[in-house]
C-alpha cells in the first residue's frame, strides 16, 4: 500500500512540479516581453 | 506563428482536469482490485499511460526533426524540443512507477523486462538529446544537428527493444509476465486513464510551446534594441 | 565514391600517425579503465565471461568517443572543412572515408585491449577466435557508423567529448548488448547458429545506422 502511495506522490509531485515551471516561466517572460517592447517603443 | 490561442489551452486543460477526475474515479471505484497482487496493481493505471504517451512524444520529436530538415522551419525545431522535454517527463515517472510496482508486487526494484529496459534507456538518450540541445551543439548549424539527433534517436527505439528482449531470454524470468487478463472494468479504467493522460500531454505540450514561442519573441526583441542601440 | 573514401581515410591515419600520437590516447584511456575494473574483484578471485567482455566492450566504446573527436578535429583548423565541402568529394564520401579510418583505428586499440583484459580480468577467448573477430568486426563497424555520424556534430565545440558521450552511449547499447552476448558465447562454445539470433541484430543495427547517416550526414556536416 505504501508503494502505491509513494507512486502517487512521485506522479503529482513529477507533474506538478513541471506545471509550476511552465507557470514561473511564463509570469518571467511575459514581464520581460512587456518591458522589452517598452524600451523598444521609447528608441 | 508562436501564437496559441488561451483558450484553446483553458479548453484543453479543463478537459484533462475532467478526464483525470473521471480517470481516478474509475481507478480507485470501477476497477476492482487485481487477485494476485492486491491495491498495488492499481500503480498500472498510471504507469501504462505514462509510458505510451512518453513513446508518443519520442515519436513526435522524430517527426518533428524530419519536418526541420524539410522545411527548415524553427516551429518544428522547438516542437521537437518541447516533445522531449515531456518525453523524458513522462518516461521517468514510468519508470519510477515501474520499479515501485515491481518492488511491491515482486520484491525486486527493477526487473530486465524488455518494455522497461527499453525505457530506461530511451530516457537516458533523450536526456542526453535534452542537454546536447541546452549545451547549443552544432552551433549555427543548431537546428539541423539537433533534428539529425532526434531521427538517429528515435531509430534506435526497436533495436534496444529487439536486443533487451533476446537479452532477457537467455535468463530465466524473474518474474511472470504483468499478470494474466484484465477484468472488462480495468481495460475501461485503462482506456480512460490513456485518454486523460492523452489530454494533460497535450496540454503540457502546448504550454511549453507557448512558453518557447514567448522566448523567442524576447530574443527578438533584445536583438531589435541592441540593433537600434548600435545605429 | 569508394576511391574519393579511400583517400579521406588514408588522408586521416596519415594525420592521426603524424604527430606520433594515432589513438595513443584511446588505447590509453582503454588500458586504465581495464586496470582499474580489475581493482573491483579481490585478488585472485576471477571475473566472469560476461564482466570483461562488457569492460572490454566499455573501453572500446570510450575508444571511439576519442578516436572521432580526433578524426573531425582536422577539418577544424585552416577552414579545411569548407575547402572538404567545395571539393568535387560527395559528401558522404567524406563520412565513408572518416568511419572507415575510425574502424581502422578502432580496431587497433582493441589490439591492445583484448590482450589486457585476458591479463587483468581472466578473459578465456576459447577456441572459436575467428567466430571473435567476425563479431568484434560486426559490433566495431555498428560502432564507427555512429561515431562518423555523431562525431561530426561535435565540430567546434569546447567540451564535446563529454558532451557527444552521453547521447552515443545510449544508443551503443543494442550493440553492446550483441558484443557481449556473443563474446559470452563464443568463449563458452557455443556455435555460431546459437548466437546467429544477435549476430542479425548487430547487422540490422549496422545497416540501418549506415543508411541514416548516409542520408543524415550531409545536413550535419554542410548544415544550410
Amino acid at each position: 500500500m505504501n508503494y502505491l502511495f509513494i507512486a502517487n506522490v512521485c506522479i503529482w509531485l513529477g507533474v506538478g512540479g513541471y506545471v509550476l515551471f511552465l507557470a514561473r516561466q511564463h509570469s518571467v517572460l511575459e514581464r520581460r516581453v512587456r518591458q522589452l517592447e517598452i524600451i523598444d517603443g521609447n528608441e | 506563428m508562436f501564437r496559441i490561442y488561451p483558450k484553446i489551452l483553458t479548453i484543453l486543460a479543463c478537459i484533462s482536469m475532467a478526464l483525470m477526475a473521471i480517470g481516478q474515479y474509475a481507478i480507485w471505484f470501477h476497477a476492482p482490485e487485481e487477485m494476485t497482487m492486491g491495491l498495488v496493481q492499481k500503480i498500472f493505471y498510471f504507469h501504462l499511460p505514462l509510458a505510451w504517451w512518453s513513446f508518443v512524444a519520442f515519436f513526435g520529436v522524430c517527426a518533428a526533426s524530419v519536418m526541420v530538415l524539410w522545411t527548415g522551419r524553427e516551429q518544428w525545431d522547438v516542437l521537437a524540443g518541447v516533445l522531449a522535454e515531456i518525453g523524458v517527463l513522462f518516461s521517468g515517472l514510468a519508470l519510477v512507477t515501474g520499479s515501485l510496482w515491481g518492488r511491491a508486487a515482486w520484491n525486486t526494484w527493477w526487473t530486465w523486462d524488455p518494455r522497461l529496459s527499453t525505457t530506461l534507456v530511451m530516457w537516458f538518450v533523450y536526456a542526453g538529446y535534452l542537454v546536447l540541445r541546452s549545451a547549443d551543439v552544432g552551433g549555427t548549424k543548431g537546428a539541423k544537428v539537433r533534428a539529425v539527433l532526434g531521427i538517429v534517436a528515435f531509430l534506435d527505439v526497436p533495436l534496444v527493444f529487439l536486443s533487451a528482449r533476446l537479452w532477457r531470454s537467455i535468463h530465466p524470468a524473474v518474474l511472470a509476465s504483468k499478470g494474466g487478463g484484465l477484468e472488462p472494468e480495468m481495460w475501461t479504467a485503462v482506456w480512460i486513464n490513456v485518454l486523460a493522460w492523452g489530454a494533460m500531454f497535450g496540454t503540457l505540450v502546448l504550454a511549453r510551446y507557448h512558453g518557447a514561442g514567448l522566448k523567442r519573441r524576447v530574443e527578438a526583441a533584445l536583438i531589435g534594441i541592441q540593433e537600434k542601440t548600435l545605429q | 565514391m569508394i576511391a574519393s573514401s579511400l583517400a579521406i581515410a588514408r588522408k586521416d591515419l596519415r594525420l592521426a600517425f603524424a604527430g606520433g600520437q594515432g589513438p595513443v590516447q584511446a588505447v590509453l584511456l582503454g588500458l586504465l579503465l581495464v586496470f582499474i575494473f580489475s581493482l573491483s574483484a579481490a585478488p585472485g578471485e576471477h571475473f566472469s565471461a560476461q564482466q570483461a567482455m562488457a569492460i572490454f566492450w566499455l573501453c572500446s566504446s570510450f575508444g571511439v568517443v576519442l578516436i572521432f573527436s580526433l578524426l573531425f578535429r582536422f577539418e577544424e583548423e585552416n577552414d579545411t572543412a569548407t575547402a572538404l565541402l567545395l571539393s568535387p568529394l560527395p559528401v558522404q564520401g567524406l563520412w565513408l572515408g572518416k568511419t572507415l579510418a575510425g574502424l581502422i583505428l578502432l580496431l587497433l586499440c582493441q589490439v591492445f585491449f583484448f590482450p589486457a583484459a585476458l591479463v587483468f580480468l581472466g578473459l578465456d577467448p576459447g577456441d572459436n577466435l575467428s567466430g571473435l573477430v567476425l563479431m568484434v568486426l560486426a559490433v566495431d563497424v555498428g560502432l564507427c557508423v555512429l561515431g562518423g555520424l555523431i562525431g561530426a556534430m561535435g565540430q567546434g565545440q569546447g567540451a564535446k567529448d563529454a558532451l557527444l558521450t552521453i547521447i552515443v552511449f545510449p544508443l551503443q547499447v543494442p550493440l553492446l548488448l550483441g558484443g557481449i552476448r556473443i563474446g559470452v558465447g563464443l568463449m563458452q562454445g557455443t556455435a555460431m547458429a546459437g548466437v546467429s539470433d544477435w549476430f542479425g541484430l548487430v547487422l540490422a543495427f549496422d545497416a540501418v545506422f549506415a543508411g541514416a547517416a548516409l542520408f543524415l550526414f550531409p545536413h550535419v556536416f554542410r548544415g544550410e
